[in-house]
């Protein structure tokens, strides 16, 4: 099955807002909670004329890439609403393509709550070595350390103890 | 050209991320998955801009409104939406909307707790009861109507005339510091309205038709389109044309996105706007880089421009602005030689005392290079423009009698004769003193004036509380203004509870026109065309004789028909409509009444010496006036060391709508004050502590934002804040003087024709606090964020 993706244009990225707004809306996520967030950089100067200044708008572990959209083929609401139109919906294959078209674009596959999309965890039961029945005896003396063997730092002795008993 | 042909459904230019499964070339409403699909073109409430941005509303079986996209068959926006849109589903249901008539004792006002539901007929009886009392003794004079900006309501000057037939129709910003001064600039220079920059809204291959040419050089001048959609122009139509290669050049006080993306951005000192405008005539005129041809065949005057531009050399400039002189020359000569360059001309030029004179240098600039109703450059609207809003019903609402008792008018004619309102500062002297006559009355017509429009709020507040006995609210939330000063509140409707018309551009320059539709009910509500109507009707029936219902007068008003609302029902399916663009009208009579060619001015050409400017008594030729709070005064700087400047807009809020959207709001939870970095280390201010900031006027506090979109001369600060989730009871009111920037502004510092007001070139000092008043957005949930 193919992988997808969002291509984004981030040299025309404005932080409008409306692709975390869409999402939220879309997915009724709260306060606090989105599928896509507006990171940025700068504005700081790179010489006496020149600013950076750039907008990445990134997809969280909250976007699902709009499934219940892109199932019926329609495009997912950020990329629908983007005011600067940068957000391209399509397969890693043909959007790694327009990766040459011109500069200041990348390309993000998401992953919807990576944890859950491992699945619960499933014991492999895999066999082991099996335990092997053979007698074992004890001192009664044993002595403890960290670090190296050399600094003992206790020692106990139960020798009586297990003779005792 | 017949007006069937306005109002045709416009074409469809599909961008190339939209899926090829789409809603293109779908009808005004269908039915998509077991709901109701209506496409609309929405304006007002929530307050906007009238773009019109296509919107589809969905609505499920039981009448609720279920889910909102924008409509990629509008051809400008293309399915494109800001998150106020987005999120009108939050604004419509939200748990703090208010959807039923109430009223409450004079005596109570600023009590939160003592309002009281009522019926509509109820409501009615008390105004005409208390309209009757007030009228009698006091005159119609004695009614104010409290304009706004981006609602329908805010410039339905019917209010005024028809409804109440006052001549007081009033926006209460000092010096009307907002897109009139601009207007009424190419109104008295070139005889036409708002020359929008030509971004081929209205043709129907967009940027593709043959008849356009790109814009080789786009001119943003103290203006954030991107954030504003500033009077119905798509902002982001700017991202369109930078990404075809338009070249850009950006003046503005701050370092905003767009200006770091220009070739040149000239980061001005506030306020000195003209005296740049000035330097690049001198350069123009000088280097010869005009177009000789306009000039000796469409212009008036130019031997007295050029001699007056003489006195502002562009090293002068240099220093009045603060700006590396070379950057001066290289940005007048780009925009001169580009061809077809346009400005886009913004807010800051109306905000400054000389505010005229910066819209008259501007339009002299557009007229000088020729690039006057070019495509590419500044679309102008013909003759038929517009719809005459303000003197809709006025002389049978209000009469040449009562028209002369406007305040102002006698004072400051071009001012309250282009727009037929009541000077904004006299006005305000009104309310105080009882001097000219006393006011008792008043309505806020989609306006938020102690958040938002007017300076010295608390003056307005206390000025309004005092003097009037009687004061309605139309609204769809609860405000500052209307729990200090209201007796009556009224429920307006959103734009999907709606039928009515949006034009770009408030109609002086429609590049689009859309219709809206309404696609559910909500509560008791009703829109600004129903209750002028309604309550029209019952305080003066005999002006409202003309019309049958609220829909027959909106068809008459917004659409010149008389059809029963039949018209309006058949163009209103095509839902947006491209109004036909021409170019060089001047030359084929389009421009004139009398069907002659050239400009509707006394002289029939582009005033350069403007004979209208002359005719009222202010200098027919640009002059730049230094800030009066600034460098010119250098004691006053000893003590209010930086340059404030305000109001810059974010993608949020429209002004002071939206607090109470959670999703918006987080956005922009605080309200923010940018402060460059060095500044910031000599006070001891870090990024994100709150600051104390102050002038000779008043004092708020904000959040501050350690930045370098600033420079070290310069703070700017965000406006029209107030908290909804906050104590609304006097005097907290929602927190409304806490961060409001306003209570730092003057009024009464406008220019010689009553227009303009230093809001965005005054000075202040700024200080460390040791409180915070973060946001608490979790609150902001918990209130707002559950939908009823």
């Amino acid at each position: 099955m193919a992988t997808y993706g969002l291509l984004i244009d981030y040299e025309y990225c404005t932080n409008c807002g409306s692709c975390q707004v869409t999402c939220k809306e879309e997915h009724g996520y709260p306060v606090g909670k989105t599928g896509i967030k507006v990171l940025s950089d700068g504005p700081w100067k790179i010489d006496e004329t020149h600013w950076n200044w750039n907008y990445f708008p990134v997809l969280t572990d909250l976007c699902d890439l709009c499934a219940e959209r892109t199932e019926k083929g329609r495009e997912p609401m950020c990329v629908h609403h983007c005011l600067s139109n940068i957000i391209t919906y399509g397969t890693v294959e043909e959007l790694s393509k327009q990766l040459v078209d011109k500069p200041k674009q990348f390309l993000m596959v998401p992953q919807y709550n990576p944890i859950e999309a491992k699945g619960a965890f499933v014991p492999s039961s895999k066999s082991t070595h099996r335990a092997a029945h053979i007698e074992v005896q004890g001192t009664g003396k044993a002595s403890y350390a960290v670090h190296r063997h050399d600094t003992k730092v206790g020692e106990i002795d139960e020798t009586e103890e297990l003779e005792g008993a | 050209m017949s007006e069937d042909e306005f109002y045709k459904r416009a074409e469809v230019v599909k961008l190339d991320t939209l899926s090829d499964v789409n809603d293109i070339g779908k009808p005004w409403r269908y039915e998509e998955d077991g709901l109701t699909v209506t496409r609309t073109s929405p304006w007002s409430p929530p307050g906007c801009h009238p773009v019109g941005c296509g919107l589809k509303l969905y609505v499920d079986g039981e009448g609720k409104l279920v889910r909102v996209e924008g409509d990629e068959n509008n051809p400008v926006t293309q399915g494109r939406l800001c998150p106020r849109c987005i999120a009108l589903k939050d604004y419509i249901y939200n748990p703090a909307r208010l959807l039923h008539p109430m009223k409450r004792d004079p005596k109570d006002r600023g009590n939160a707790d003592a309002w009281e539901q009522i019926t509509w007929d109820e409501a009615f009886d008390i105004i005409k009861g208390e309209y009757d009392r007030i009228t009698a003794a006091y005159g119609r004079e004695s009614i104010v109507v409290f304009a706004g900006t981006g609602r329908e309501g805010g410039t339905f000057a019917p209010y005024g005339t028809m409804c109440f037939g006052t001549p007081n129709f009033c926006y209460t910003q000092s010096g009307y510091a907002c897109y009139t001064p601009r207007l009424a600039a190419i109104a008295y220079i070139a005889g036409t309205t708002y020359p929008e920059w030509d971004y081929a809204g209205a043709l129907p291959n967009r940027w593709d038709d043959e008849r356009y040419e790109l814009t080789e050089c786009l001119v943003v001048w103290g203006k954030a389109p991107l954030e504003s959609n500033p009077d119905g122009f798509f902002g982001h139509a700017v991202i369109d044309t930078l990404r075809r290669g338009t070249r850009l050049i950006v003046i503005d006080p701050r370092v905003n996105w767009l200006a770091t993306r220009a070739d040149i951005h000239l980061q001005l000192r506030a306020g000195t706007d003209t005296a740049m405008g000035m330097a690049w005539l001198n350069i123009i005129i000088n280097e010869d880089l005009y177009d000789h041809d306009f000039v000796e065949y469409w212009c008036y005057g130019f031997e007295q421009l050029a001699e007056r531009v003489q006195e502002m050399p562009p090293e002068k400039a240099a220093e009045i602005c603060d700006v590396p002189v070379e950057d001066i020359y290289a940005a007048a000569r780009m925009y001169a030689q580009a061809k077809p360059a346009a400005i886009q001309w913004g807010l800051a030029a109306d905000q400054k005392t000389d505010g005229m004179q910066n819209g008259q240098v501007t339009v002299d600039l557009m007229a000088i290079t020729g690039n006057l109703d070019v495509p590419g450059g500044q679309i102008l609207p013909g003759t038929g423009a517009g719809h005459n809003e303000s003197g809709f019903g006025f002389e049978k609402g209000v009469g040449e009698e009562l028209q002369k008792k406007m305040i102002g008018l006698e004072q400051y004619p071009a001012y309250c004769m282009i727009i037929l309102n009541a000077h904004a500062d006299l006005m305000l002297h009104a309310l105080e003193t009882g001097d000219p006559y006393p006011i008792k009355m008043g309505f806020y017509a989609g306006n938020n004036l102690m958040s938002c429009t007017s300076m010295e709020p608390q003056r307005w507040h206390d000025a309004i509380v005092k003097s009037l006995e009687f004061c309605i609210g139309f609204d769809t939330f609860m405000n500052p203004s209307i729990e200090a000063s209201c007796d009556i509140f009224l429920p307006l409707s959103t734009v999907a509870e709606r039928e009515g018309t949006v034009f770009t551009h408030y109609a002086p320059c429609t590049v689009t026109a859309g219709f809206m539709h309404k696609a559910i009910e909500v509560g008791e509500t009703m829109t600004d065309f129903e209750l002028c109507y309604e309550l029209g009707r019952r305080l003066r029936p005999e002006v409202w004789e003309d019309f049958a219902s609220a829909k027959e007068f909106m068809e008459a008003l917004r659409l010149g028909k008389k059809e029963g609302g039949k018209y309006f029902d058949e163009v209103s399916q095509n839902v947006v409509c491209q109004i036909p663009v021409d170019y060089y009208k001047y030359e084929r009579g389009e421009m004139r009444q009398d069907g002659q060619p050239g400009f509707a001015t006394p002289t029939g050409r582009v005033e350069l010496w403007s004979t209208a400017f002359n005719q009222f008594g202010d200098d027919p030729l640009p002059y730049f006036l230094e800030p009066e709070f600034g460098p010119a005064n250098p004691e006053l700087m000893k003590e209010y060391p930086f340059i404030l400047t305000t109001g810059a807009r974010t993608t949020a809020f429209f002004h002071s709508e939206h607090r109470q959207i959670a999703y918006l709001r987080e956005l922009n939870p605080d309200p923010i004050v940018e402060i460059n970095p060095k500044v910031a280390k000599d006070l001891g201010i870090t990024d994100g502590q709150w600051v104390r900031l102050w002038s000779p006027f008043g004092e708020c506090v904000e959040k501050a934002r350690i930045t370098e979109t600033v420079d070290a001369k310069t703070i700017h600060a965000q406006h029209a804040w107030w908290f909804p989730e906050e104590d609304g009871n006097e005097p907290n009111l929602y927190g409304n003087f806490r961060s409001n920037i306003n209570n730092l502004l003057p009024n009464d510092h406008f220019g010689k024709l009553g227009f303009g007001a230093p809001n965005k070139c005054l000075v202040c000092n700024i200080e460390p606090i040791a409180e915070s008043y973060d946001t608490d957005m979790n609150l902001i949930w918990e209130k707002f964020g559950k939908l009823v």
